[in-house]
């Protein structure tokens, strides 16, 4: 077993307390957006579309620095947050969750969208025939059957903030223990002299982890399609 | 097991290892945001005052502008340490920092790298030739400090029109630093103190200093920080026990020691 040194440990959790929380945050609004986009018309849907996926075209460091102009210290949403919840975000932990769960949101979006498009709408009419409210049908139909989507959104939104690496830096900087997570751990090592090593060390951490992530998704995946099977 | 209780699962494995990762470290934490050319000496002040004092001293490092910038937008830092005199005034300008605490701590030069076992240059005029069709790394000269020292030295010897299109600028200046260690670049203008920490790079010549800014690295409280835990770092950088170690690493203090 290899020992991992306590900078490594430091960004490894880091990374996956971001990654974590991006996620958790992250998945209830994609799955609200996704709903009204599978679910709903409205004049300016395509705009909302659009919106949504503005990330995943943007440059990141466009998301990031618009994230420091809207939630940094002077930013109207960072001011606020500050004047009424003492909260700050920027050059935070948290900062960069956010800065992650806004990359992965139209990955989680679309995810989502699939799967609940793939819904039987005649399912839900039925339980409505049959007494059940909206939010009861929500609960017991929809959500469960897109229990798939839901895990794929949370494996995409999980892996994608693991990589974030453009507004991250932009948007909380990189400060050791703080906000430095593996991809700009690694980065700090190759501009290191003699840093090589290290960063191959990172990179074969993240490695190790991607394929951890992905290999527990593949399993959960195959239990949920027998449930939702059987 | 339904999916949603398997997703509730994955969840809450996920947030017991978050338990776990924010258990460690408390205290306080003094935040040093320093010049890149720094890093390796503010880390070994950092490290050697961790071992007397109950205190957390984080280096934060990047090129001055990019970590000036970062103050300026409201980041955790204490003290900052610039590698140039302008963005040191940028920040003054904006009220980020305590003025009264400003004061110049080092000096430094530059001078021109190539990978290891590089022929030494009998002039600078001859750079272009040396360059042959490969690249000179520099800071970006339009906000990184060791690039517009370098970028200023080369038009005051007129070679700047000449070796421009052949530039390749870096982030920061270790950044150009790597850039020559790794063969990319065929030569490179770093400080001196870059020079000597890398294995993989040489000192091909000395710049003149007389057509640039001196290089004088300002150091300052950042405004709102100023408290004893900060200033006793802030003290402890400008210390003779630190005094030492920016010796080691080729850094020539204020006052000429």
């Amino acid at each position: 077993m290899v020992e991992l040194s306590p900078i490594e440990v430091e960004a490894l959790t880091l990374s996956l307390r971001v990654a974590t929380w991006a996620v958790v945050g992250g998945l209830p609004l994609a799955m609200a957006v996704a709903w009204i986009l599978a679910r709903r018309d409205f004049p300016g849907k395509t705009l909302v579309d659009g919106l949504v996926h503005l990330p995943l075209v943007l440059p990141p460091v466009v998301v990031g620095y618009t994230l420091l102009v809207l939630f940094g210290r002077d930013g109207p949403i960072g001011a606020w947050l500050d004047a009424t919840l003492g909260v700050t975000i920027a050059f935070t932990w948290q900062g960069a969750a956010l800065a992650s769960a806004v990359m992965a949101f139209p990955l989680m979006v679309r995810a989502i969208r699939l799967s609940l498009e793939a819904v039987d709408p005649r399912l839900e009419s039925a339980a409505r025939t049959l007494g059940a409210g909206r939010a009861d049908v929500f609960a017991t139909i929809t959500l469960p059957l897109t229990g798939p989507g839901l895990l794929t959104a949370a494996i995409l939104g999980f892996a994608r903030s693991l990589g974030e690496f453009g507004a991250t830096i932009t948007f909380v900087a990189n400060i050791p223990g703080e906000t430095r997570t593996l991809p700009l751990a690694i980065y700090s090592l190759i501009q290191t002299p003699d840093g090589e090593r290290g960063a191959l060390r990172l990179a074969v951490i993240a490695v190790l982890l991607a394929l951890l992530a992905l290999a527990g998704s593949e399993i959960l995946a195959r239990r949920l399609r027998r449930r939702v099977a059987g | 097991m339904t999916p949603w209780c398997a997703l509730a699962r994955v969840a809450a494995g996920l947030a017991g290892l978050c338990l776990l990762a924010s258990a460690a470290g408390a205290g306080t934490s003094i935040h040093i945001f320093a010049a890149a050319s720094t890093t390796d000496a503010v880390r070994a002040i950092a490290a050697r005052y961790e071992r007397g004092h109950d205190t957390r001293v984080r280096v934060v490092v990047a090129a001055s502008s990019t970590i000036a910038k970062q103050i300026a937008a409201g980041a955790p830092a204490d003290i900052y340490l610039s590698a140039n005199v302008a963005w040191m005034d940028w920040l003054e300008d904006r009220g980020e920092i305590v003025p009264a605490s400003r004061t110049v701590l080092l000096r430094n030069r530059l001078v021109v790298v190539a990978p290891e076992g590089g022929r030494e240059l009998d002039a600078l005029a001859e750079l272009p030739a040396y360059l042959g069709d490969r690249r000179l790394a520099m800071g970006d000269p339009a906000h990184v400090p060791a690039g517009i020292y370098a970028r200023d030295a080369l038009r005051g010897l007129d070679l700047w029109s000449a070796l421009k299109p052949r530039t390749a600028f870096a982030s920061d200046v270790r950044a150009a630093l790597e850039l020559v260690a790794q063969r990319e670049a065929a030569a490179g203008m770093v400080y001196a103190t870059d020079a000597r920490i890398s294995d993989g790079v040489g000192v091909v010549a000395e710049v003149p200093q007389r057509h640039h800014a001196p290089i004088r690295y300002p150091v300052a409280i950042v405004d709102g920080r100023d408290r004893p835990a900060v200033r006793r770092v802030f003290r402890y950088l400008r210390g003779s026990e630190a005094a030492e170690i920016w010796r080691e690493h080729g850094f020539v203090r204020a006052d000429g020691t």
